[in-house]
């Protein structure tokens, strides 16, 4: 069951992007459509009483985050079709409306698996989330899977 | 799930509790919202024929939309008790498609003194039961 590839590759940073910032209106828009009412990621009043002593994107936005346009470009490629598998979120801290996060992203692993339907390749790409105060965000393993 | 969460601590967690199930009509144009405020304006999740010319039934709900009300299970469950959702491994197994009702729902499956956390099995299943996305999270409860 071994898969072809350049075992350099693992490990290797190959991608960091410059800050995105996240604005309030992007905060209000993601909780708007995903139906999050809890006042600590939508009301600044209610906030301040809360954990952060602010409003706060609700743990999920961290997997909003896109990889920069070179990023697929060093991701291997196995067969045709390629499917987002999942992702694996290891949430750190909190994101805030104000914050710039960058991105920093390498393969973590890569192993191939057959199923019901044959056999498939996983690709696993770690990219960690990284605030303007050089604070850890979060983790987030992308698994792409490719059939072959 | 009206009732007070703040109360939820870890000693109060019992292996077998219950997350949900939280049963919702999932439109298109929520999954259109999801897909133009997160920069995944793409066919596949925002127009049926062009989806369809994809090979896909019609539009399809974004995976990390799916992965975004999942946690959201988690969180409203967590509720005002001061928990806080630390790790989240989800599978997209099938696509979900909007236009139809979908259950959201879990159970607490271990708890580590130690770490004091409990984790959990979540997932979200179409009105035929069938699981089309799967996951398992990590709640950590202030000491």
């Amino acid at each position: 069951m071994a898969v072809d590839y350049d075992p350099a590759i693992i490990g290797r940073v190959f991608e960091t992007t410059d800050p995105l910032p996240v604005t309030a209106e992007m905060v209000k828009n993601f909780c708007s459509a995903i139906g999050e009412s809890n006042p600590i990621h939508i009301d600044a009043e209610a906030a301040k009483k809360g954990p952060y002593g602010g409003i706060t994107a609700p743990p999920s936005f961290a997997v909003t985050f896109r990889n920069g346009q070179h990023f697929f470009q060093h991701v291997p490629r196995y067969g045709k079709q390629g499917f987002d598998a999942g992702k694996d979120v290891e949430f750190v801290g909190p994101i805030r409306p104000g914050d710039a996060i960058s991105l920093s992203s390498h393969v973590k692993e890569i192993y191939e698996k057959t199923g019901r339907t044959g056999s498939m390749v996983f690709v696993i790409v770690r990219s960690t989330l990284t605030n303007q105060n050089g604070e850890v965000v979060a983790h987030v393993d992308h698994k792409f899977m490719n059939r072959t | 799930m009206a009732e007070n969460k703040s109360d939820l601590t870890f000693e109060s967690v019992k292996i077998g509790d219950p997350l949900g199930p939280s049963e919702f009509h999932l439109s298109k144009d929520q999954v259109r919202a999801y897909a133009r405020t997160t920069g995944m304006w793409v066919p596949r999740f925002t127009d049926d024929e062009a989806a369809r010319k994809e090979g896909l039934p019609g539009m399809i709900t974004p995976g990390n939309m799916s992965l975004a009300i999942l946690s959201k299970l988690v969180t409203d469950w967590i509720g005002a008790s001061g928990a806080q959702l630390t790790r989240m491994g989800t599978t997209y197994r099938q696509p979900v498609l909007p236009d139809h009702a979908i259950t959201l729902q879990g159970f607490v499956t271990d708890k580590n003194e130690s770490n004091h956390t409990a984790e959990m099995d979540i997932w979200l299943e179409n009105e035929d039961g069938e699981r089309l996305v799967i996951g398992t999270a990590t709640v950590h409860f202030p000491r």
